[in-house]
């Protein structure tokens, strides 16, 4: 009975032990994080398109995390003018941060493809604008109709060449026009203030440019609310 | 506000006090004493004086030694014949 | 056996886990045959995925086969499915072996199962129309197929504690530490991972709290605990060190509990937290060198053993792995490693290393050993056993080498920003296929194992048999009515 009483309350506070410091005091820490003023809400629209990136599995391929410019090269490859902070996932629920770079990060491909059209033919075919690609392709996304059923509402997606359905005309359903609308909605290179967190949360200042495009530290140590995400 | 790495540490603090406590008291009540029966609870006496063909001559007389006159295996189980 | 008195206490001893035996024949029998039909489920899965990673235009026209909806219902099928009940297989028959006392509450348990199965089937099916948390390893929807989980989950965990307070055994050994441990860690920490408040960074180190404890606090110890059992029990020697396996329990449970952060680092996850995981990482050595050590010495100079017992092979492969994908964690939580591993292939074969190379395995080598136990047959076939080991252990070997180099190359391409995204992709693409291939090797590896499952279920009534070959047999089964433990 010793060893089974030893068992359980030992079990219990080692998981216990790890809740606190990783779960619930972190939560409530990141309570203080205030949406930047850059930053909205997710329309009706990118919301669905935020649901259909999650039902394609969209995050088993693509990250969405700029990780810091000492630690890595992220920010250097072009992925964005800055690695990201807390503040840039508020109104995320979940999270699709992601763990996997079979394809590009997108955290800012709304910068980067500001393009609606070139979104709409890449989904459809991917290998149609990236040859080496291994993207899967979402033609269910999509309907193929006669040009003559095509009505002025719709919304035609302009694929050509040898890749294009003969004869047919390639009209995005709605949930492809809202996922690229979710896809257009992530820039997320606006200017934040960043400090090292050790500074403790404090409420945020007014966003400063940082200094040469890297993360500066400003001289008083003031902290934000954006915290700062782990470099090296 | 209480800076929470002090929080988190005085937590551990407990918790890793309690621990202590937990274990000494299990000590105290002989939760350590027999180990090696513990370690022989799954077993039973047959188990333990089967002849296994993969032993050597050394290790087979080591397990007569612990345990008694080793029984050859029946048909059917390992290098038992018809 | 000459001396009377022996000879009572043995009968009294074969009785105890002849009753044990049959009070869990037939739950266990369930759960594992729901497990093997998951397993083939899911094998089928992971093929069609890991084409699609290499044929991207095959199959695309369903939205259910789209590859992130495919690849997700194979890693949620084989985590809940097949390894899960498995485990859930494993706990039921060994509870009672090692607490001298009839599983309690039999039907409880099977209520359990049958819950938890209609939960991955509702969850399941969702999943393939598209309904999906969103959070990786908590994709079942939360609402629908989550609660039939926790239920299942709490009537096999009823059951066993029932049975746990009704036990009769001297001592609690070490496996029995493992499986309470899991079921007490398992359920607290799938709460907080599918609480349904969280949103931004926070659900994201709550995520990895959930899914990297999942493997530690879940999935290894169950296992562990069948690998403390099953290896003493074949070579008929104790443990080699009981107090080393005290250490290697309590340090997994502290330490393994911290480990989560890993999966974020780099990420907008303020430092400490990371700092604290990847500590936590690196402390992992401790209990699996403990591990590591206590299974070799063990083994040591008994390595012949393997050439006679399915079990063991399977166990020992399982273990070795065990303390190779570990001690990989811990080398791949340090940040100037994870800089060029993060985000690449090197992350999916070390999850293999760990869910198959040690989690499917061992799980293999403990149905080897309770099958002839709860249905008093032996296997029929020992060839069907010899394809099962070496396609399976040649397959995930493929497996590995090949994913962990691509992952290198994907990785060092990546870090390189004058290097195009296009090279890092290219470079994967011989992997891709040798992943492909290695999980046909697998899934038949898998086909092979459910037949000879199925036709020892189907065999004649019990009877003396002697086994088909020698020079392969399997672990010690005697037709008679008297079952040798």
């Amino acid at each position: 009975m010793t060893r089974l009483w030893l068992l359980l309350i030992g079990a219990s506070a080692t998981i216990g032990f790890a809740l606190l410091t990783l779960v619930i005091i972190p939560q409530i820490m990141l309570l203080e994080i205030e949406a930047p003023p850059e930053l909205r809400p997710y329309t009706p629209s990118q919301a669905n398109g935020r649901r259909v990136y999650i039902a394609n599995g969209c995050l088993y391929c693509h990250s969405q995390q700029l990780r810091d410019e000492h630690f890595t090269t992220d920010v250097a490859r072009g992925w964005g003018s800055r690695a990201n902070v807390p503040a840039d996932y508020v109104y995320d629920r979940p999270h699709l941060l992601g763990t996997m770079r079979t394809g590009p990060d997108l955290i800012n491909v709304g910068s980067r493809l500001p393009d609606p059209d070139w979104h709409l033919i890449h989904l459809y075919d991917p290998r149609a604008v990236v040859p080496w690609s291994i993207m899967p392709a979402f033609p269910f996304l999509f309907e193929e109709k006669d040009s003559a059923a095509v009505s002025p509402a719709d919304r035609v997606v302009p694929v050509r060449g040898p890749r294009a359905p003969r004869g047919k005309v390639v009209v995005a359903k709605q949930d492809a026009l809202d996922l690229v609308d979710y896809l257009l909605s992530l820039k997320r290179d606006f200017p934040v203030q960043t400090t090292s967190d050790r500074h403790g949360t404090e409420p945020a200042g007014s966003p400063v440019p940082p200094a040469g495009g890297a993360a500066s530290q400003p001289a008083t140590g003031a902290g934000t609310t954006a915290g700062r995400n782990d470099g090296a | 506000m209480i800076p929470y790495s002090i929080i988190v540490a005085i937590t551990g603090l407990l918790l890793g006090l309690a621990a202590i406590a937990a274990f000494v008291w299990a000590w105290s009540r002989g939760a350590f004493e027999n180990i090696d029966d513990q370690a022989r609870v799954i077993f039973e006496p047959r188990d333990l004086r089967l002849l296994r063909p993969w032993e050597t001559q050394a290790q087979q007389e080591e397990r007569r030694k612990l345990y008694g006159e080793l029984i050859e295996p029946a048909p059917g189980e390992w290098g038992g014949g018809e | 056996m000459t001396n009377p008195a022996a000879e009572i206490a043995y009968r009294e001893d074969v009785e105890l886990r002849l009753r044990a035996d049959r009070s869990t024949a037939r739950p266990v029998l369930f759960v594992f045959a729901l497990a093997i039909f998951w397993l083939l489920v899911g094998s089928v899965f992971g093929v069609i995925a890991s084409i699609k990673l290499h044929l991207p235009d095959w199959l695309v026209r369903q939205q259910w086969l789209t590859f992130g909806i495919v690849r997700t219902a194979h890693l949620d099928v084989m985590a809940y499915g097949w390894a899960s009940l498995a485990m859930i297989g494993v706990a039921l028959w060994t509870f009672p072996r090692l607490l001298h006392v009839e599983l309690l509450w039999p039907r409880v348990a099977m209520v359990g199962a049958v819950s938890w199965n209609i939960g991955l089937v509702v969850g399941v099916a969702l999943l393939l129309q598209g309904r999906n948390n969103g959070m990786e390893w908590l994709e079942l929807d939360r609402y629908y197929s989550v609660p039939f989980l926790v239920l299942g989950g709490a009537c096999v965990a009823a059951s066993l504690i029932r049975t746990l307070i009704a036990r009769r055994a001297p001592h609690l050994y070490v496996s029995v530490w493992y499986i309470v441990g899991a079921f007490i860690w398992f359920p607290i920490i799938y709460v907080a991972g599918n609480w349904p408040t969280l949103k931004g960074v926070e659900s994201a180190s709550t995520n990895w709290f959930y899914a990297h404890n999942a493997l530690g606090l879940w999935f290894a110890p169950i296992c562990l605990a069948a690998i403390y059992y099953f290896m003493p029990k074949v070579l008929g020697r104790p443990i080699h060190s009981y107090q080393l396996s005290l250490l290697g329990f309590w340090t997994l449970a502290f330490f393994y509990a911290l480990n989560g952060m890993h999966h974020l680092i780099g990420g907008p996850i303020p430092t400490w937290m990371i700092t604290t995981s990847i500590v936590a990482s690196v402390l992992m050595v401790i209990p699996v060198v403990a591990v590591a050590v206590n299974h070799h010495m063990t083994m040591i100079g008994r390595f012949g053993a393997l050439r006679y017992s399915p079990t063991l092979r399977f166990i020992v492969v399982g273990a070795i792995a065990y303390t190779a994908v570990s001690l990989q964690g811990s080398f791949t939580a340090l940040r100037e490693v994870n800089r060029i591993t993060h985000f690449t292939h090197w992350t999916v074969a070390h999850a293999h290393v760990g869910a198959y190379a040690f989690v499917t395995l061992a799980l293999f080598g403990a149905i080897y050993y309770i099958m002839p136990r709860i249905t008093r047959r032996e296997w029929p076939s020992a060839a069907l056993i010899k394809w099962h080991f070496w396609l399976v252990l040649i397959g995930i070997s493929i497996y590995v080498i090949a994913l962990t180099i691509a992952g290198l190359f994907q990785g060092l391409a990546l870090l390189d920003p004058g290097t195009p995204f296009q090279v890092s992709v290219e470079r994967t693409i011989w992997a891709l296929w040798s992943r492909s291939f290695a999980g046909v090797m697998l899934t038949a590896g898998h086909i092979v194992f459910a037949i000879n499952f199925f036709l020892m279920t189907r065999g004649p009534e019990p009877a003396w048999r002697i086994p088909p070959l020698h020079e392969v047999q399997p672990v010690i089964y005697r037709g008679d009515d008297e079952v040798a433990p």
